[in-house]
């Protein structure tokens, strides 16, 4: 293992609690070195299991688990120097905030100068210089999750994990608290492994995302790739909005690209994401916001279909336009509020295209 | 609870009829209680208000029943307050202060065993994985459902087998099966309430077991098994039943003693040691809701 | 939740092992930590309750008395006069009784039997060196008593250590000299009346305390805390305050000189000499029940009426229900966990209560708990104790059961 790149290693962890099911399944993960990686995926897909077992307060079944390249397997958690953000911050209740982050540092045998100062640095860091008397029930969830983070901090572990920290805050602090973490990786150059069920949330934060299915990992990939280019099925409708058409392979062109076709017999032509076969049944993963109302205007239109409006929902910034076509497929566009869109109604009939480009075509 | 502004006549007199009751039981529940202060005062031996204690007069005031709680069983009880002698003499004699020492003995006792006891099984009772659990938590609070009857006269015949009949380990044992119940509940419920998540912190932030035991897990606990320790103390305080079957002379407690003063000789001796049995229960009423107030606050991050 | 399966069986089972064993190994350390208090109540509690309730249905120390009685009565078939082998046993047991001086406790359980047998025994106790063979003719001639059958009955069914007649004494019943089991007479029915008193006061005092602690609690759950937590003190200081200093306020308050017999004198509606009797019998011991227990009524009744949210009397009200159909149809229903707490605890309470009965009671106050006291201290028969505290505990925890499966509202928890 090399060591200046990597942290930590998963090789082939696998986690059962009944000897039967995989919590997770022959995982394999390496962690690089001041990154921003994101667990994502549904709840019970294993994406708590495995930073619990990177904590150390789950044991994994089989495989190794390599910090610094050092198996810490058996590590007890206390041992293993790795700052953690609990779901529901865990602050202890009976200690001032200046306790709280004084702990890590006071079991770690500090200088009582040392503490003290280190403890206004890290209150200076998340910007509440003023609440060290305070005990945590008089702060705000808010302030709340910010001492979480500083205390995760302050003994400056190189690794630090968060499981779902923003859960509890409303859809406005957890904007802003987003943005303060981030801020704060990118200062400290800490590594960070960051679990959540919430796609934007991890698009918005992270370096790499690795999306959790099933106790595997179905893609691992920056926001860009995860969004722009799925791999599977299960990315492409749990990362954003999308268009998800069963479809069988019609023929293989040599550039990538092949031609399906929909249920209903509507032909299309797609990005072939793998190695296909003519006749096998694939899944057509489309954006809502890259179909095209006026698919004559821009180059690059490769497909085109009719359909009826059945609902328009309006969106101040974008519409959401429902259309199904005479061969009973149904579609989602999100059509961008720059101009205003006239003839539009709820029952009129709507063409609408797509670049090939735009369109994936996913094993199932 | 004001009443709303559309409110009808009938509901009006209605609120008043209901405000008027409330207030009636609440004096109710005091009154009784706190009669017996100013009769402790009364200069005369009776049981009710004189005509001088009804005008404030202080000639009808004394603390003679007072004194007279230290002077009953002295040796020399004209000699009270006068040298140092008699307090010797009070303490080895006074049949009261020879009740409350055995009181304060006993219930200290059996405090300290059913706090150890209660606290211990509460831990192992909090894990979910126990087996049995619920037959076992029935038969650790069964003392609290059996009357105190049966309880008192089973343990009468099995200490007169063992040779405990009579004697303080007998009484301390005996109140510590009555006083269990209540440490067990106080402290798993203070259990149930603690957040996990505090120990996995404290482990993440570097803490060994034991510190996070000492620092993280006692400190929140510590409020729980408190007044549980409390409710044992008062519990066995205030026993008289077992006490009437196991003890003899000897081991006689304050409330034992009011027992037989009440059955034998009324005297208002007896007010007067109510009177500070009054006051007492104030102050543990206050601790123990100090207490609860602090252990909410601790628990009001989490709740 | 994933359901791949561990591919390798063998794997699988490995696994499976690992962790039946760790999950073996937390259940032993949970159960470490209960076993000391578990054993302490088992032992210290449970055993001796066992113990004592054993003392209703088995009673050996009549046969361990009169060994030699017991052994040669059993031949006989119980009519005729017993065979001379039993005379004779008789006559020995005595010698040795009287010897030993026991035989006095003999005579008692006879005397039970059998009215006027406390002095035949003692009688032949006292002069049982003297008698001969045949011990017949030598008895009948001491006392003619002993020809009597009856006698002879009595002693064969005191003869088996185990034997019903505690519970059926505890019912007003016995085994008549004929065999059969029947009615105690009129006179001497007691038990039977004790324990429909005893429910029949445990009942009143529950009804009076949720008279009077419904509105309280109701009031104490809808006040601001800032004032409910005042007033909160009027319900947890009785509580807190000794059970003995309160029942000697209520003695201090209802007896002839007390505070309010003077005061109906002070205020004309009574004279000196019409002082009314408020205490030592009935009326006082509810009274001062009702007071003592009130607090467990209202703690259960408050702790569930503020979880009631308000809202759903203000829905019953926007849906066109007056104030008292709002309260009764609405709220009420949304109590009655905590009713049927309150009451179970103060009815289970009072009806083991012991110490105010016995004080405040009289003769007409004094409950089933009084009785087996005065059976343990001064009549000395434990057995019918035994038997009594059986019928009462067990009616406790047939009601705390019930009570359980029917609400399963854990009422320690509200307590």
């Amino acid at each position: 293992m090399e060591q200046g790149r990597s942290i930590v290693h998963f090789v082939n962890v696998g986690k059962t609690y009944d000897g039967e099911r995989l919590i997770v399944d022959d995982l394999s993960l390496e962690i690089a070195r001041g990154e921003f990686l994101t667990l994502l995926g549904p709840s019970g897909s294993g994406k708590t299991t495995t930073l619990m077992m990177l904590a150390g307060f789950e044991t994994p079944t089989r495989g190794q688990i390599l910090l610094n390249g050092q198996e810490i397997n058996r590590l007890a958690p206390h041992r293993r120097g790795i700052g953690m953000v609990f779901q529901n911050y865990a602050l202890f209740p009976h200690m001032t905030v200046a306790e709280n982050l004084a702990f890590p540092l006071n079991v770690r045998a500090l200088g009582k100068a040392e503490v003290e100062a280190r403890v206004i640095r890290a209150l200076d860091l998340v910007k509440l210089g003023g609440f060290a008397a305070r005990r945590p029930a008089q702060l705000s969830g808010g302030q709340q999750q910010r001492i979480a983070v500083a205390r995760a901090l302050i003994f400056e572990p190189e690794l630090v994990l968060m499981d779902e920290p923003l859960g509890a805050l409303d859809k406005q602090l957890r904007e802003g608290m987003q943005y303060e973490i981030r801020e704060l990786h990118q200062r400290l150059g800490v590594t960070i492994v960051y679990v959540t069920h919430d796609q934007a949330e991890a698009l918005t934060m992270s370096d790499r995302i690795a999306v959790f299915d099933q106790g595997k990992i179905q893609q691992l990939a920056s926001p860009t790739e995860l969004y722009e280019k799925p791999r599977t099925s299960f990315v492409a409708n749990f990362v954003g909005d999308n268009n998800l058409m069963a479809a069988e392979v019609d023929t293989l062109r040599s550039d990538h690209l092949c031609s399906v076709v929909l249920e209903g017999g509507d032909k299309v032509i797609a990005v072939a994401t793998d190695d296909l076969m003519p006749g096998q049944k694939v899944m057509l993963s489309l954006r809502p916001e890259r179909l095209r109302l006026d698919p004559d205007a821009g180059a690059g239109t490769s497909s085109r279909l009719k359909g009826v409006i059945e609902e328009i929902v309006y969106l101040g910034d974008h519409m959401r336009i429902f259309v199904r076509t005479a061969n009973q497929v149904r579609f989602l566009i999100k059509a961008a509020n720059k101009e205003p869109h006239h003839g539009l109604t709820k029952g009129g009939m709507l063409t609408f295209g797509w670049s090939a480009q735009d369109c994936r075509a996913l094993p199932v | 609870m004001a009443l709303p502004a559309y409110a009808d006549r009938w509901e009006r007199i209605w609120h008043w009829v209901y405000l008027t009751f409330c207030t009636l039981v609440f004096l109710f529940l005091l009154l009784p209680v706190l009669v017996v202060v100013p009769l402790s005062f009364n200069a005369e031996p009776y049981f009710s208000f004189t005509e001088g204690m009804l005008t404030l007069d202080p000639a009808a005031y004394s603390l003679r029943w007072y004194r007279d709680i230290l002077q009953n069983g002295m040796a020399d009880p004209t000699q009270l307050f006068s040298g140092w002698s008699w307090i010797g003499d009070a303490w080895a004699n006074s049949q009261w202060i020879h009740a409350a020492k055995n009181s304060i003995v006993i219930a200290i006792g059996a405090t300290i065993l059913s706090t150890l006891l209660g606290t211990v099984a509460a831990l192992g009772l909090s894990q979910s994985i126990l087996p049995g659990r619920r037959l076992i938590m029935a038969l650790l609070i069964s003392p609290m459902i059996v009357p105190i009857i049966v309880t008192s006269t089973s343990l009468y015949f099995l200490f007169s087998e063992i040779g405990l009949a009579n004697t303080y380990l007998g009484l301390i044992v005996a109140h510590a099966i009555l006083g269990t119940p209540f440490v067990v509940i106080t402290v798993t419920s203070t259990l149930s309430g603690f957040d996990r998540s505090l120990i996995r912190a404290g482990q993440s932030l570097g803490a060994s077991p034991l510190v996070v035991f000492q620092r993280v897990i006692m400190p929140l606990i510590l409020p729980g098994i408190l007044s549980g320790a409390l409710f044992a103390f008062g519990t066995s305080f205030d026993e008289v039943v077992a006490v009437i079957f196991l003890a003899d002379y000897d081991q006689r407690t304050i409330p034992r003693q009011m027992w037989s003063g009440l059955r034998e000789q009324i005297s208002p001796t007896i007010l007067a040691v109510a009177t500070i049995l009054v006051a007492m229960s104030i102050l543990l009423l206050t601790v123990v809701e100090l207490l609860r107030r602090r252990s909410e606050r601790l628990r009001g991050l989490t709740s | 939740m994933t359901v791949t399966v561990v591919t390798s069986p063998d794997d699988s089972r490995s696994i499976k092992r690992e962790l039946t064993r760790s999950l073996r190994r937390r259940k032993l350390q949970a159960l470490v930590l209960v076993a000391p208090l578990l054993l302490f109540i088992l032992f210290m509690f449970i055993y001796p309750i066992g113990g004592m309730l054993l003392r209703s249905v088995y009673s050996p120390d009549f046969a361990r008395a009169m060994p030699a009685t017991v052994a040669a009565i059993a031949e006989w078939p119980g009519s005729g006069t017993p065979p001379e082998a039993a005379w004779a046993g008789v006559a020995s047991d005595m010698v040795a009784l009287q010897q030993r001086n026991e035989a006095g406790p003999v005579a008692a359980a006879l005397n039970v039997e059998m009215s006027g047998a406390r002095s035949l025994v003692l009688k032949t106790a006292r002069n049982a060196g003297k008698l001969t063979a045949p011990y017949r003719e030598a008895m009948v001639t001491l006392d003619p008593m002993w020809n009597d059958a009856r006698i002879w009955q009595a002693i064969k069914r005191l003869s088996s250590p185990v034997t019903p007649r505690f519970y059926l004494a505890a019912v007003d019943m016995k085994v008549d000299e004929a065999g059969s089991i029947v009615s105690q007479p009129e006179d001497r029915q007691i038990y039977r009346s004790l324990f429909l008193r005893t429910l029949l006061i445990s009942g009143v005092v529950t009804l009076c305390c949720l008279i009077l602690g419904y509105p309280v609690a109701h009031l104490l759950a809808n006040l601001p805390l800032r004032i409910s937590n005042i007033l909160m003190i009027f319900v947890l200081l009785p509580f807190w305050t000794s059970l003995l200093v309160r029942t000697t306020a209520w003695i201090v308050l209802l007896q002839k000189q007390g505070v309010v017999n003077s005061l109906l004198v002070w205020s004309h509606v009574l004279t000196d000499e019409t002082r009314a009797e408020l205490i030592f019998n009935r009326t006082g011991t509810i009274l001062a029940m009702t007071h003592i227990l009130l607090p467990f009524m209202i703690l259960p009744l408050y702790s569930v009426m503020k979880t009631v949210s308000p809202v759903y009397v203000k829905a019953a009200r926007s849906l066109g229900a007056n104030q008292f159909v709002a309260f009764t149809k609405v709220y009420v229903p949304q109590t009655f966990a905590g009713v049927a707490a309150g009451c179970l605890l103060v009815f289970i309470l009072a009806v083991g209560y012991y110490i105010t009965p016995a004080l405040v009671g009289g003769e007409s106050g004094t409950l089933i708990s009084n009785m087996i006291a005065y059976h343990i201290q001064k009549s000395l028969n434990w057995g019918l104790a035994a038997a009594l505290g059986a019928i009462l505990l067990t009616a406790i925890l047939a009601l705390y059961w019930t009570f359980n499966r029917l609400t399963k509202i854990d009422i320690i928890g509200l307590g």
